[in-house]
């Protein structure tokens, strides 16, 4: 009981003191604001400008969810589709491992060509999209490979259709890696859509990106560090909403998630 | 006695170049406790697959009389860990297109001889290695199977939960008569079990010795220690040994 409790108020009165100390160094060393504002100036910035900081947020978070969802979705089906056939594993996962390894950031551009600039947006989908989409297809795939030969022998031995076996064995199998490949396919979505409408770098993508560039240009460092703060939080509430579906999917029978 | 399968000629060598089985021949009664017995990797396994039409034969076939029931009871429980054990008991009855509540009621039904009608909702991580193992006898029994395979089932039990897990075997047996073929490397356990034991030799696997126990049923532990078990095992040692030299 003291001890949880413990656990609870140590993390929390380290923070506090953390920003307590930022706050006190700030203005203690005479640090100018346009190197490092001090946490009261940042908190300010939420009032002064909030409007805009929660309208990019939004504007970021939806491509996140969006590029996440496409990301599972596409992932999940390409990676049955490798399951029920070989040869199109064969066939096309060279051409996911390609577009993989290319670094998003030199695609970029070619996508804002393809696009056009008008529909920025889209391209920002497209890369994070392209970011997320590859860690759900390998855990996946990883996943359904992993399911146990004795078991796979079981269900042929009883007539089972693909259909049976891919619902009553290869997806419950799979879903403890499927749901870590998807918890790390959430922050990278969110990283996809940061670094697209970096390379965007238009004022049509009005996401979080673009005003931290935004205020940049203008020295408003405060400013800055808040559409930061706005960034990690959508981050962590995301791991955290996933971790939470990964817990009631798979406590009850899964090693990973026992005390 | 009717003939449950025959083996006629049945070979088996891997795409990599492995002789897994020579050539087998042999004719399986129905009803019978037949035990393959031989030393590690002598490709006892590979026969019970080929009976399960899990590999193919590259020479020779397994002759039905006509369409059997299949029961398969692996080294390992080979349980589904997501669900209870009432759900993996389940699962060959609702492949076979048995309703949900039926196959589930049947499979409580299965449970309640091994012992486990109190562990009906219990995930296999809940349970111990020999109540795993009598799950998944519970789930190749649960379809009635006019055959019953198993390969190596106890082998990774400890010697007590494996002396339970033989007689409750043998009683199941005993009032069901289902044909069993066991895979073993232990010959006290082959003799235990077994009216016929079938002793295979190594790389390749071929039939050495055809052996009948003519102790009747039901055996215990008494039989464990008495003359003519004794005398048995001594006999298949000698033949295991003259097999490995």
């Amino acid at each position: 009981m003291i001890r949880n409790a413990l656990n609870l108020i140590l993390p929390l009165a380290l923070f506090a003191g953390l920003i307590w100390f930022w706050e006190w160094s700030v203005v203690h060393w005479e640090v100018p604001a346009f190197i490092l504002p001090p946490p009261s100036a940042i908190l300010a910035v939420f009032q002064s400008d909030g409007a805009s900081l929660y309208g990019s947020a939004a504007t970021t978070l939806a491509t996140t969810l969006a590029a996440f969802a496409l990301a599972v979705i596409s992932g999940t089906a390409l990676a049955t589709l490798f399951a029920a056939s070989r040869l199109a594993e064969a066939m096309l996962s060279p051409y996911a491992v390609i577009l993989q390894v290319t670094p998003v950031i030199a695609i970029a551009p070619l996508i804002m060509v393809w696009v056009g600039l008008d529909n920025a947006w889209l391209a920002v989908l497209i890369l994070a999209w392209i970011v997320a989409f590859f860690p759900v297809l390998a855990s996946a795939t990883a996943g359904l490979k992993a399911v146990d030969p004795n078991l796979r022998d079981l269900f042929r031995l009883y007539d089972a259709t693909f259909w049976e076996t891919f619902r009553r064995l290869l997806v419950p199998s799979a879903l403890p890696y499927l749901l870590a490949g998807i918890k790390t396919a959430g922050g990278l979505a969110l990283a996809g859509a940061v670094i697209a409408e970096f390379a965007a770098a238009s004022g049509n993508t009005n996401g979080l990106a673009w005003r931290i560039l935004e205020a940049g240009n203008r020295l408003q460092i405060a400013k800055m560090f808040a559409a930061l703060v706005l960034l990690a939080l959508i981050g962590v509430i995301l791991y955290a909403i996933l971790s939470v579906i990964e817990w009631l999917l798979l406590h009850r029978w899964h090693g990973t998630q026992r005390p | 006695m009717s003939t449950a399968l025959e083996l006629e000629r049945l070979a088996k060598t891997f795409p990599n170049g492995t002789v897994a089985l020579a050539e087998l021949s042999a004719e399986i009664e129905a009803g019978d406790f037949v035990s393959l017995l031989g030393p590690s990797g002598c490709g006892k396994s590979t026969v019970l697959r080929l009976i399960a039409g899990l590999e193919r034969p590259t020479q020779g076939q397994v002759r039905w009389p006509g369409p059997v029931k299949l029961g398969f009871v692996f080294q390992e429980p080979t349980l589904m860990a997501w669900a209870t054990a009432t759900e993996n008991v389940a699962l060959p009855l609702e492949l076979a297109g048995v309703a949900r509540n039926e196959a589930g009621d049947r499979a409580r039904r299965a449970l309640e001889p091994m012992g486990l009608a109190n562990f009906a909702n219990a995930l296999p991580r809940e349970l111990s290695g020999g109540m795993r193992m009598r799950v998944s006898i519970a789930r190749a029994l649960v379809a009635e199977p006019a055959v019953l395979l198993m390969d190596e089932p106890f082998a990774a039990l400890d010697e007590f939960t494996r002396s339970q897990l033989n007689d409750d075997l043998l009683r199941l047996w005993g009032e069901r008569r289902f044909t069993t073929l066991f895979v073993t490397h232990s010959v006290f356990e082959a003799v235990y079990l077994s009216r016929r034991i079938l002793i295979l030799g190594a790389r390749p696997a071929r039939l050495v010795a055809d052996i009948t126990n003519p102790t009747p049923y039901p055996r215990d532990s008494l039989y464990r220690t008495s003359t003519e078990f004794n005398a048995l095992v001594r006999r298949i040692l000698a033949i295991l040994q003259d097999v490995m030299t």
